[in-house]
């Protein structure tokens, strides 16, 4: 071998070149074949032409080389004024508003969920507008109630309230009669009559009404409007003097401030001295009871004689139903002015 | 030329056992990427087979086809490339 190699080195150019080109040559040649078998593999297994389509969709896809448009052939600017349609409210946003409009809309995150309750609440009170004004003038002055148009609204409220008492599971009515801690015979509920109406004309008012107002709210006469004031039984705007006098006035001179905790803590509220306030009630103004009112005290003049107060029971629901019936198992009671009080009515 | 003969082929075999016939391959392989010639002959063996029909396209009508084609496609520059590196490699072990 080494003879050999030493022998290379003694032939001419023009023989190394053409060895040199025989070298090249097969290289070439060994690519060719390379890729030969390389295509007809790829014939031969399918997948040759898998780049391939037809020539009308390449044509559809040539990329267009053109100054002002892009490889597709669209103008470029064309995707800034892109909208999209909200699928909620159906309107159409530009797309870089898109995603907070969508919060919105849809109510996502606690503030716009905030503003569709309110949107929703808004609408239910379109006809309660006026009740809604009527709330904003109580904050801002004095005059907090006015009148004679209020009138109207109040009786279409009471008329509402007394259709809907017919429901006895209504959490709103078990509520107001745990409130009154036994006072069957009255049957409206004050919260929800003077709910949307802020004073009261206390000359409508049956003697029952006005004590279980006067337990639960200030209750203050206006000067103005000579109604009375239905806040809470520390409301700012009156004061403790002028609440008490407005109690002596309307029940009586014996009659006392009550407790303004007393409005919230319904059990511990004393039945004993809610009877005696009730027994210093002037029975004669209740000639002008309403309708309900007037079946409810009928049922209690019907039991006068057995009518007594009651020892704490909590659930007053099943008796308010039962009517004058229940009335009836009441243990005889402590009150001597009881009895008095309703033969007078007699 | 019995000589010549036995010349060329200890040379292979040198190109071979020093793995310089594999380098220039990939060199060779590369340098026709490169400058598209791969490409150029793809879409020859395509219009080859769409005319014999793609079931009954052979190896052999591939080579045929293709080698002389591949042949006169390889530019000059990479022929020139290649040809240097085959000479210094001769020259290389001539002088051994």
């Amino acid at each position: 071998m080494r003879m050999e190699d030493m022998s290379l080195s003694g032939l001419d150019n023009s023989k190394l070149e053409a060895l040199a080109h025989d070298i090249y040559t097969d290289l070439v040649e060994d690519t060719c074949l390379g890729l030969s078998f390389e295509v007809h593999r790829a014939v031969k297994c399918g997948y040759f032409l898998l780049d391939e389509t037809d020539p009308e969709s390449m044509k559809d896809f040539e990329i267009i080389d053109q100054p002002g448009v892009d490889i597709f052939g669209q103008v470029y600017n064309q995707w800034k004024s892109k909208e999209c349609v909200c699928p909620n409210c159906n309107r159409s946003i530009a797309a870089s508003r898109f995603a907070p409009h969508l919060e919105k809309c849809l109510g996502m995150g606690r503030n716009s969920s905030r503003i569709a309750n309110r949107r929703i609440a808004s609408s239910n009170n379109m006809n309660k507008s006026e009740s809604d004004q009527e709330d904003n003038d109580d904050v801002n002055d004095n005059d907090w109630s006015y009148g004679a148009e209020k009138k109207g609204a109040f009786s279409q409220s009471g008329a509402k309230k007394r259709k809907s008492e017919k429901n006895p599971n209504s959490p709103r009515r078990s509520k107001s009669i745990k409130h009154k801690n036994g006072d069957l015979s009255v049957t409206t509920d004050p919260f929800k009559q003077y709910s949307s109406s802020s004073g009261i004309s206390y000359e409508n008012l049956g003697p029952e009404e006005l004590h279980t107002l006067l337990t639960t709210q200030c209750g203050v006469i206006s000067e103005h409007t000579k109604k009375m004031c239905t806040r809470s039984l520390r409301c700012p705007q009156h004061t403790d003097d002028q609440r008490r006098s407005v109690r002596v006035y309307l029940l009586g001179s014996s009659a006392s401030l009550p407790e303004p905790d007393g409005s919230t803590d319904n059990d511990s509220f004393d039945v004993v001295e809610g009877q005696a306030l009730m027994g210093r009630l002037p029975w004669d103004g209740s000639s002008d009871i309403s309708p309900s009112d007037s079946a409810s005290s009928k049922a209690s003049t019907n039991n006068s004689d057995t009518r007594k107060p009651k020892k704490k029971k909590p659930s007053h629901i099943s008796m308010s139903s039962a009517g004058g019936a229940s009335k009836k198992k009441k243990p005889k009671g402590p009150a001597p002015l009881t009895p008095g009080m309703y033969s007078e009515l007699n | 030329m019995n000589k010549d003969a036995q010349m060329r082929a200890v040379i292979n075999q040198k190109l071979i056992e020093t793995g310089e016939r594999e380098r220039l391959k990939d060199l060779l392989r590369a340098k026709l990427i490169e400058c598209g010639w791969r490409d150029q002959l793809k879409a020859h063996c395509k219009d080859v087979i769409n005319e014999k029909g793609l079931e009954h396209v052979t190896v052999d009508d591939l080579v045929s086809e293709i080698t002389p084609k591949g042949r006169a496609l390889v530019p000059d520059s990479v022929k020139k490339e290649l040809l240097q590196r085959i000479r210094a490699f001769l020259a290389q072990h001539a002088s051994l």
